[in-house]
């Protein structure tokens, strides 16, 4: 410790360990991320006035206040099954009795059994005249019709009749879903369903060494399709209305990546799904009203008499006073406070690119990463407080 | 705290004190004096911003004073505003008591030191303005990053210089902390100006080049430079030799190698090894607390640093006592339910005060206390020393607020944002910060006395005779006796 060239030398080998291991390391592995989410779906920069609203953000210092990061939680996991397996003996055996007595899963089987059915006749009957045998084709028919009644006889519910069909991972012809209590011709939302039906059999509760033995049986034994689905147990920012846990790729086209510093405000991960919620098109869905109300909330955080410790932002926005009568101009938005005058406000430029950002701002899709959580009801009562 | 010089070399002959302090009179009082109005600026600023969380139409209207534009300029000017002055003022003074060399190159210095502080003013301006580059703890426009880098490299260039001008056959601790500050600021500043603002890297990877600077200035470049002062001044003032070089060196080294891997949020939307890696290193920071903190104790062992009747010896045990704590909360980073409750709440925030005022701040102060008189002359001491006390109590005051609030009270925070049932989070959330307002205030009272005490200085010991209290009392009595004004 007395040679000079060594303390340097020395220095500098220990800088470049945490430099390796904070900068070079993290920031080389979360550089090469990509976009694709699989399936052609892809993370999609931020252009235009969301692109501004970023820097009006960064400009006026929100991220000393408001963070962009929903945290992980405690979760157990609820195995949906998506297709079962073509042993019924075995999928009961391994689903449990709790689930297989369901109707269903009753069902499903129903339908396997009338198509199973349904192929048996066909066969007989496209034989060639000379091999076939009438006595088969009856026995098939009666099957058949037996099958139909079995699978027509488990409950009305339109919902659990097309869950069933799709998890039983069958396909009729239009005549042959009426005969069933199906309907013939699906609207979109019935197709929707059957396309994502999902059967669950587990309650959420379990974590994964309750169910590694389940998961193994499904897979190797029972043949059958499942997706396990994380159920939020203590997870408070998602029971608060964040879609999921924000990871690197939620900051993967940011021009500066504001993960927050303290929350004396909401976290802001998830604040797109409250000002634009998806549609069931998956489509952000915005509305005048929802806008105009983060605007008199960024003009007046206490326009609406709620407690809050928020700082107005007037100066992004155009003021006037109206009088008793004057009239109001398109695009104004009014605020009405208790006994102060009505006053008009517009936005500016930069209050119209602070709101895109915040719709920009989303965890309701699922990546690969950070799967979408599913909050229990009584735990997702409370939504977003403040 | 002897230092040899080595036999069989034929090193150049020591200097003596006095010219030592006279060659960096001009240059380390400019810096001191430059460290003593970024000082109040940044507790002003701290203030300010504190006050608008509590009244929150307070200056509404003004785009420039907003809540984070005030929290990214007091950060400014204090780090790279007081803490930069008055660490390079006193890493020169230092290292050229400790070479037993003049200060080479002054004239670097100064051309460095106006550089500097066109520079932190270039920043100060630019986040007033919205120019900011988003990072906590690093908040300087690309811009002042580049004009901060020169003036650092002229005055490190100076005083590397010093440090080659002479060979020991020992060095001291002090020199290696002291070295350590001079090279790692390029390396951090470098670092975080080409990833993070003259070129961006991508914004996910933004994040962990964003924390690793910000802490390496906390605790490499900071750390280094408070710890060189402790190093030198405890032994020197108490006349002891320093415990044990074998702990200060594993110390030091520990605290390089860890400084900058410590504290990362656990919920940092990184990849996992990076935040356990990080989890690992805050454990290991044990040992840099354990090597320091005994070593400084066991030097200073039988001695009451903060009942000292010596105030340079108050203001290092109470630096010494704030870096023990601020090294414990680190330690504590380790523990992922304890950094998971924190993690978004004050703590951090306050544990950063901590650091700059309790620890830093502290340390530069009780240095300055002893250097800058000496600079003038071993005749010269405080125009009033009895003021000069004050800015140990405020700030000691202060340090101990904060620190207090944000470890005790945002634990209530922390707990409300982990429980979906409690609503008022808000209020949780301000009430450490409510508490801490009145810490920032005593820190804003003591850099007001500092700067006060330190013009004083100035005002009546700069240029020799023709100091303005010298000329103020040749012409008093002349004006008196009806001579000329």
């Amino acid at each position: 410790m007395n040679k000079s060239p060594w303390i340097f030398l020395g220095v500098l080998f220990a800088l470049s360990l945490s430099w390796w291991g904070m900068v070079y390391g993290p920031a080389s592995q979360v550089n090469n991320l990509s976009a694709g989410l699989g399936g052609g779906d892809a993370l999609k920069p931020r252009v235009g006035l969301a692109k501004q609203g970023e820097q009006v953000y960064r400009e006026n210092g929100c991220y000393y206040c408001h963070t962009r990061t929903a945290v992980g939680g405690t979760f157990g996991y609820e195995i949906q099954i998506t297709q079962l397996g073509d042993n019924q003996q075995i999928n009961e055996e391994v689903v449990g009795e709790d689930y297989s007595t369901q109707p269903a899963f009753k069902k499903a089987y129903a339908y396997r059994a009338v198509a199973k059915a349904a192929d048996a006749l066909k066969a007989e009957q496209d034989k060639k005249p000379e091999e076939r045998n009438e006595a088969k084709i009856g026995d098939a028919n009666a099957t058949l019709t037996s099958a139909k009644t079995k699978a027509g006889a488990h409950g009305d519910d339109m919902k659990v009749n097309l869950i069933a069909y799709g998890i039983s991972g069958v396909n009729f012809e239009p005549d042959m879903r009426a005969q069933l209590g199906l309907p013939a011709e699906m609207d979109e939302e019935q197709q929707a369903t059957v396309a994502g039906a999902r059967f669950a059999i587990t309650d959420g509760k379990q974590e994964w060494n309750d169910i590694e033995r389940k998961v193994r049986r499904l897979r190797d034994k029972a043949g059958a399709q499942f997706k396990l689905q994380p159920v939020a147990k203590e997870w408070p920012d998602v029971q608060r209305g964040a879609g999921r846990q924000s990871v690197s790729r939620d900051f993967l086209f940011d021009a500066h990546a504001m993960v927050g510093v303290m929350r004396v405000g909401p976290d802001l991960s998830s604040q797109g799904s409250v000002i634009a919620p998806l549609d069931k098109n998956g489509v952000p869905v915005s509305t005048l009203e929802a806008d105009n109300k983060f605007y008199k909330h960024l003009y007046d955080p206490q326009w609406d008499g709620q407690s809050s410790h928020m700082p107005p932002f007037r100066y992004l926005f155009r003021e006037r006073t109206l009088d008793e009568d004057a009239l109001v101009s398109s695009g104004e938005i009014i605020i009405e406070k208790g006994d102060a005058p009505k006053v008009a406000i517009i936005p500016t430029v930069k209050a119209r690119a602070l709101l895109a950002y915040m719709k920009s701002l989303r965890t309701d899709k699922s990546l690969p990463e950070a799967p979408l959580v599913k909050v229990p009801k009584q735990a997702s009562a409370k939504q977003l407080g403040e | 705290m002897s230092e040899n010089t080595d036999n069989n070399a034929t090193p150049a002959p020591e200097a003596k004190p006095e010219a030592i302090n006279a060659s960096c009179r001009l240059p380390v009082l400019f810096l001191f004096f430059s460290a003593a109005i970024w000082a109040v600026q940044a507790s002003a600023a701290g203030v300010l911003g504190s006050l608008k969380l509590h009244v929150p139409g307070f200056l509404a209207d003004c785009p420039y004073l907003t809540y984070g534009r005030l929290q990214a300029g007091a950060w400014v000017a204090f780090l790279f505003g007081f803490a930069g002055n008055a660490g390079l003022g006193l890493t020169l003074w230092m290292l050229s008591r400790l070479r037993g060399m003049e200060l080479a190159r002054p004239g670097f210095v100064m051309a460095g030191a106006i550089m500097w502080n066109v520079g932190v003013t270039a920043a100060m301006v630019g986040i007033t303005l919205g120019d900011q580059p988003g990072v906590p703890g690093y908040e300087l426009p690309a811009y002042a990053g580049r004009v901060l880098f020169i003036g650092h490299a002229l005055i490190a260039f100076s005083a590397i210089l010093t440090f080659f001008s002479r060979r020991h056959k020992q060095l001291y601790p002090s020199s290696w902390y002291l070295i350590a500050s001079l090279v790692a600021f390029p390396w951090i500043v470098g670092t975080a100006h080409w990833l993070l603002v003259e070129t961006p890297v991508r914004g996910a990877a933004q994040i962990p080049v964003a924390h690793w600077a910000a802490t390496s200035l906390q605790q490499i470049w900071l750390g280094c430079i408070g710890l060189a002062s402790l190093i030198y001044f405890i032994p020197k003032i108490t006349q002891r030799e320093l415990y044990s070089r074998q702990w200060a060196a594993f110390g030091f080294w520990m605290l390089l190698i860890l400084g900058g891997w410590v504290n990362l949020n656990s919920g940092s939307p990184l990849p996992v090894w990076s935040i356990k890696l990080s989890q690992f290193a805050s454990m290991l920071f044990v040992f840099v607390l354990v090597a320091v903190g005994w070593n400084l104790c066991q030097t200073a062992k039988g001695v009451p640093l903060i009942g000292s009747e010596d105030l340079t010896l108050k203001f290092m045990g109470v630096s010494l006592a704030s870096w023990l704590v601020v090294a414990l909360y680190t330690v504590g980073n380790s523990m992922a339910d304890w950094n998971g409750l924190l993690q978004f709440t004050y703590a951090g925030t306050a544990m950063r005060q901590l650091f700059a005022w309790g620890f830093f701040a502290m340390a530069m102060f009780g240095a300055i206390y002893y250097v800058a008189p000496r600079l003038f002359g071993s005749e010269v001491d405080w125009a009033c020393s009895g003021t000069y006390k004050w800015v140990f109590y405020l700030t000691a005051v202060g340090a101990a607020v904060v620190g207090l609030a944000g470890l005790g009270l945002s634990y209530g925070h922390g707990e409300a944002l982990t429980n979906v049932e409690t609503l008022e989070v808000t209020k949780k959330a301000l009430m450490p910060m409510r508490i801490a307002f009145m810490g920032e205030l005593a820190f804003l009272g003591a850099s007001l006395i500092f700067f006060c005490s330190m013009a004083c200085l100035l005002f009546r010991n700069c240029c020799g005779e023709c100091s303005p209290m010298s000329l103020i009392r040749q012409c008093c009595p002349a004006k008196a006796e009806g001579g000329a004004e």
